[in-house]
């Protein structure tokens, strides 16, 4: 050997062996696991013995299959959050308080519209259960029961039959009570939610039936008490009349602001009737909204305690009462947010006459983080539901306006109580003869959750939320009595031409408790530099790995790998390609000698490409 | 010894230059350092070479921008919420009782005497019942009147609102006998306001309302205030209801009870309130079942036909829950409870703990408050209802020069009357009505750390049934009175239950969400994530640094050396040195010009010239020498640096 060569080879054998020009796949693996900084691969090679270095492949893979799981539980737990409780102690705005009397209209005003209806209503009554004489309290008009029921020709009863059930029977009979002829029962029969409860009726039940348009197909729903049956039947006659009331005139009819509110006391300062906003509610009439987002201040409190709150004196007037319509007195309030619709049906408080009621307010602000953290909507507008009311959106305002929405789709008219989506009309039977029967299957399904109206629905990311602490006490007291309710009469003046009594007032406080609010926040738990930090943790607690680590893994496993096989295989063509082209006619058993010698060639030819960089080096 | 050989070590090694390059010392340290990617940067090909230092200082930035998040997280003192809720045995909290009323009219009728009649004659004059009947005037007290005035104030043409005094004598100068303006107007037209002046009269408002129900009572609380005010606390305290008239009937749990149980605690709005389990004086009881059976079940008797008839016109007995040893500022937590009702109170115990500072900006005790708590007299904790009260207070004191009478008084300073200051009410209302006043208020006190609330589902029924309240009534009123006569009604009676609920308890505590072992691990975590790197690979580049740092000194002073000689050579005015001299340095390592020598040897060379250091010769930097590197590095391998 030449001394050049000599120096070559010593020189070759010193200098670590690179990676892609390792001549073959182990050398690579070999010279891979020698100079990586992951810990587990160095152990393998370095480890004499079988069975240790056996145990060391184990160990590595088991290192491996652990970040590997970590991991994963690491991704999949990134979408977590925390909750965070927050107490701030500042000016708080106050909230909008709706106040409604229970009774929408002034009965006196409306008994025009509704005399052919009270009429029938007593009739039935008289006839259903035999009460002949009404012995009200208040009520007078009592020459107008007896002849309730003569040289009518019924047209409420005839549209929507008010009838006995006889239970005894093996299939059920119904008796109509205006001819009292007994007829079979058609159709289905449906009691009033007993898939849901199951009640033991007594044996006379009293319903009603509703049909479709041709009557051939009709639904029978009968209620464990006549009160209820009574009720609902007289409520939907009497939203069937009030849909063909313009709004103006049912405005009119209900009571003012002057009238309900008899005194008015803010933060200290005086206020009055122009303080309130009208807001008319289809089942209540005309509410009350104190501090609406009209007049564009928002008040606000900065002091806790009743009397920094509000106090109204409210005038309810019992002899202006629907009988059928309303059995409780007094007036409902709800406290909500200033661009919230107050649903006073369903979450008011009721308050009283003759009493004080106070309101203590607690606030509560929650914070919802949305998508992908949880299902929530900001603003409602990625929930296909058109919001048909002009406020912002809720889960309830969503649900509401499903429903209307699929019973304009389905019955063809919205329905009363709700307000009209564009182009609707509210139901009345003049123009949907049917409209009771599909509500009343509509109702049915959307209960049972068949609309779809819940899937689609979601709650809203951000709401306020006032716990209210509501106690009671005498008002006004004995011995003050006498001088305050004539201060009062004097108050109202011409208002109202007669002297108060104390149950025709309720007292309302709504106040802060203090000024103490809780905010309930949602944060996500995980962020990226922290997944990325505890990767980090797994990666090096488990094999001392990083990044780099990484990068190098994939470039020996992927790229030097690849190149390697690749090269093998290029040589091999070429080799095969030079045989063939060299000597085409020559036999295979030639070629086949040929083959072994290729190997240490191409290990040959590979060293010869590497010494130009090493001697650079 | 060694500092000395060390130092010295040091001088030569600054005389003799660096041992290494910058880029050796590179070289070293990618070769040696246990971060993962130099390595790379050293031992591959170039095109590799330059991928890896680009994916090194990528990552290198990734690392530091992720501590700077951290950091930035950790320094925001963030906290983690943790909610339990259950039922453990807790103790009891505290019940406040009082009654609406303050005082029984019996014993203040003396006090109130003047005031009252004159009252009944606003009223009379406002509502102007029958004419002839109002004529009936007695010998009122006008001092009081004349001090704050009610007037009518005529808005039916709202232009030229009229104003109208109701006793007319000041000014339309008619009269006391012209016909009562309220038989002019009524509440639609006319509306009825409070006249105040300050200093004489020289200034006046108009605080109108809008109804007279409120106008009135206004004025009566403001009259009624100025009266109590003069009175010392201690009759006060005698005037209202005493403990054994109020409470009729006390049992907690199976114990029985009485009103010695309580502690008495005078309230300005509510007169003697009653405290039960306040834990002042006596132990704190515990209750340890849910439910109406271990709770506290009382019966009161609130008097109704004894109330003060113009001051409170609502009838019930006012409660509040709170902790113990604190002051319960009943009028705004408290709730009613209603004459012959039964009402049950179930509770349960909101409680939040918070951290201090820095997690929030809330006070331990209310020691950092800037404001004296002026309850601390009644040796009770710190709220915030407390120091905004103070507040007031103190605001009060400083700008109308007395104390109000609802709130407790600063030491030295005295209650607001009429007699002794006059423009206190003109003072007050305009205070009261200020929101700067608030503002500061709340700005200057914050909220306790921790804040305790008592979430109550009250519920009512009514107490007695008809069919047991003769022999309830007939046996509270023997019991109370020794008497045989029922001095007891349903309209005075209340009946009350305060229990815990099933679970009794929900605690919201904060906790840090990061501390130092949190930081520490997620730097780790990012280090180790893109670099592979951990604490001692840092203190190795500390150390890489020293050295860079050491090299450029070294360097310095070398460039500093040649500098003054460069300029000592341009000085010196003998000959160039010739082209042999300099090939001879340059092949010749023992050959050296003359030139340097003469420095040392004779002083009269150059005059200007500055001595080189004394002691060994140091080797001599040449501008022109070009020595190989290797030799210098030869000799200096021993004590590289």
């Amino acid at each position: 050997m030449a001394p050049g060569e000599k120096i070559k080879a010593k020189i070759k054998k010193n200098l670590p062996v690179t990676g892609p020009q390792a001549p073959t796949l182990t050398d690579l693996m070999r010279w891979y696991c020698l100079n990586t900084n992951t810990h587990g691969c160095r152990r393998i090679i370095v480890s004499r013995g079988r069975l240790r270095r056996l145990l060391w492949i184990l160990f590595t893979l088991t290192a491996v299959a652990l970040i590997f799981w970590q991991c994963a539980l690491l991704v999949l737990s990134f979408y977590t959050v925390s909750v965070s409780i927050k107490v701030h102690f500042q000016k708080l705005d106050f909230p909008a308080v709706t106040i409604c009397n229970i009774n929408p209209y002034k009965y006196s005003v409306v008994k025009d519209l509704l005399s052919d209806l009270e009429q029938e209503t007593r009739g039935a009554l008289k006839t259903l259960f035999g009460l002949s004489e009404v012995k009200s309290r208040k009520r007078r008009e009592a020459e107008s029961w007896h002849a309730a029921w003569e040289g009518i020709r019924p047209k409420f009863i005839n549209s929507v039959p008010l009838l006995i059930f006889d239970q005894e029977a093996r299939s059920p009979v119904a008796r109509d009570f205006f001819t009292g002829r007994k007829r079979k029962v058609s159709g289905s029969v449906i009691h009033k939610a007993s898939d849901i409860m199951h009640v033991h009726q007594s044996q006379q039940v009293v319903g009603f039936k509703l049909c479709s348009n041709d009557t051939s197909d009709c639904a029978t729903y009968t209620f464990s008490s006549g009160v209820n049956a009574i009720q609902e039947w007289y409520k939907l006659h009497y939203m069937n009349i009030m849909a063909q009331v313009p709004l103006e005139k049912k405005i009119n009819m209900s009571y003012s602001a002057e009238e309900l509110l008899v005194t008015c006391f803010f933060d200290g300062m005086s206020c009055d009737a122009r303080n309130f906003t009208l807001f008319h509610h289809p089942m209540h009439g005309n509410c009350y909204t104190f501090n609406s987002p009209i007049n564009d201040t928002v008040l606000s409190t900065s002091m806790g305690g009743s009397e920094y709150g509000l106090q109204v004196i409210l005038y309810i007037n019992e002899e202006e009462y629907n009988p059928f319509l309303v059995s409780s007195t007094g007036a409902k309030v709800i406290v909500h947010e200033q661009d919230e619709y107050p649903f006073i049906e369903d979450v008011g408080t009721e308050i009283e006459t003759a009493m004080a009621t106070s309101i203590g307010m607690h606030l509560t602000e929650s914070f919802k983080l949305s998508e992908p953290y949880s299902q929530c909507t900001e603003d409602g507008k990625d929930v296909p539901i058109t919001n048909i009311y002009n406020t912002s959106y809720s889960l309830q305002i969503c649900l509401h306006s499903c429903f209307q929405a699929k019973m304009v789709e389905k019955c063809g008219c919205a329905q009363y109580s709700q307000p009209l989506p564009k182009g609707a009309n509210y139901c009345n039977y003049q123009q949907h003869p049917n409209w009771m029967y599909c509500y009343y299957k509509l109702q049915q399904s959307f209960v049972r959750e068949e609309l779809g109206c819940q899937a689609v629905c979601r709650e809203a990311c951000s709401f306020k939320e006032w716990t209210l602490t509501t106690s009671l006490a005498q008002w006004p007291s004995e011995v003050s009595e006498k001088w305050l309710l004539s201060v009062l009469t004097w108050d109202q003046g011409q208002e109202i031409n007669k002297k108060l009594n104390k149950t025709d007032l309720a007292k309302l406080l709504i106040f802060y408790k203090d000024l103490n609010h809780r905010s309930v926040v949602e944060n996500p738990d995980n962020t990226i530099p922290n997944l990325l930090s505890n990767f980090g943790g797994q990666l090096g607690l488990w094999l001392s790995c990083s990044v780099v680590c990484v990068i190098e893994i994939f470039e020996v496993f992927f790229i030097d790998s690849l190149s390697i096989i690749t090269r093998r295989w290029w040589q091999k063509a070429k080799e095969w390609w030079r045989l063939a082209s060299s000597d085409w006619t020559q036999k295979q058993a030639q070629a086949r000698h040929l083959l072994p010698r290729l190997e240490p060639k191409s290990k040959e030819h590979s060293d010869r490409g590497r010494e130009p960089e090493e001697l650079a080096s | 010894m060694h500092v000395k050989k060390y130092l010295v070590k040091c001088l030569h090694r600054l005389q003799k230059g660096p041992g290494y390059t910058y880029k050796e010392l590179l070289v070293w340290y990618c070769n040696n350092t246990n971060t993962h990617g130099p390595k790379r940067i050293i031992c591959e090909g170039p095109k590799k070479k330059a991928m890896w230092f680009v994916l090194t200082l990528l990552f290198a930035s990734l690392v530091f921008w992720q501590w700077g998040v951290f950091i930035k997280t950790y320094l925001s003192w963030k906290v983690s919420v943790s909610l339990s809720i259950g039922f453990k045995n807790m103790d009891f909290p505290a019940v406040t009782i009082c009654n609406a009323s303050p005082f029984q009219y019996s014993k203040v009728k003396h006090l109130l005497k003047d005031l009252d009649e004159l009252m009944e004659a606003v009223l009379e004059r406002i509502l102007a019942p029958e004419p002839g009947h109002a004529n009936a005037t007695r010998a009122l007290n006008f001092t009081i009147w004349n001090h704050t005035p009610l007037v009518l104030i005529d808005e039916r043409d709202p232009h030229h609102p009229v104003v109208l005094d109701l006793f007319g004598d000041n000014y339309n100068g008619s009269a006391s006998s012209s016909p009562a303006p309220g038989s002019i107007c009524n509440g639609q037209g006319c509306k009825v306001a409070m006249r105040l002046c300050s200093r004489n009269g020289t200034t006046c408002t108009f605080q109108n309302f809008t109804s007279a129900t409120q106008a009135v009572t206004e004025w009566y609380v403001l009259q009624a205030t100025n009266v109590f005010s003069q009175v010392p606390r201690k009759e006060l305290m005698k005037m209202g209801y005493p403990s054994e008239r109020l409470i009729l009937a006390c049992l907690f749990g199976a114990e029985p009870c009485n009103h010695r149980n309580f502690t008495s605690i005078f309230y300005p709005d509510y007169g003697n309130c009653y405290i039960f389990n306040w834990g002042m004086t006596d132990k704190i009881l515990p209750s340890a079942n849910p439910g109406a059976e271990s709770g506290l079940k009382l019966v009161l008797d609130i008097g109704q036909e004894d109330y003060v008839p113009f001051l409170t016109s609502t009838a019930g007995a006012r409660l509040m829950l709170h902790e113990q040893k604190s002051y319960p500022f009943i009028k705004d937590e408290g709730i009613y409870a209603m004459a012959g009702t039964e009402t049950s109170i179930g509770v349960m115990v909101d409680k939040l703990e918070r951290k201090g500072k820095p997690y929030s900006q809330c006070t331990m005790n209310g020691s950092d408050v800037p404001i004296r708590n002026l309850y601390s007299s009644y040796n009770t904790t710190y709220s915030i209802q407390a120091c905004l009260r103070s507040c007031f207070q103190d605001h009060m004191i400083q700008n109308c020069s007395c104390g109000h009478y609802l709130y407790p008084l600063p030491r030295g300073k005295r209650y607001c009357n009429n007699h002794d200051f006059p423009d206190w009410a003109f003072c007050y209302s305009a205070l009261r009505m200020s929101l700067k006043q608030r503002e500061t208020c709340i700005s200057q006190c914050s909220e306790s750390c921790s804040d305790t609330k008592y979430k109550m589902t009250i519920s009512m029924a009514e107490w007695p049934s008809e069919s047991s309240e003769d022999w309830i009534f007939h046996v509270l009123s023997q019991e109370r009175d020794q008497s045989a006569n029922i001095t007891i009604s349903r309209k005075g009676i209340v009946k009350l239950n305060i229990y815990f609920q099933e679970f009794n308890y929900r605690t919201i505590e904060e906790s840090p969400a990061t501390n130092v072992v949190w930081l520490l691990s997620n730097l780790g975590g990012q280090f180790g994530f893109w670099m592979g790197g951990s604490v001692l690979c840092l203190i190795e580049f500390g150390e890489i640094i020293i050295d860079f740092l050491w090299i450029t000194v070294i360097k310095l002073v070398a460039f500093a050396r040649s500098l003054r000689q460069r300029q000592a050579g341009a000085r010196y005015a003998g000959p160039p040195p010739t082209v042999a001299e300099l090939v001879g340095a340059h092949t010749n390592f023992s050959f050296q010009p003359d030139v340097d020598d003469r420095g040392s040897d004779t002083g009269g060379y150059a005059d200007g010239q500055t001595m080189p250091i004394p002691g060994t010769p140091p080797p001599n930097y040449d501008s022109l020498r070009l020595q190989p590197l290797d030799i210098i590095e030869s000799d200096s391998e021993g004590d590289a640096i």
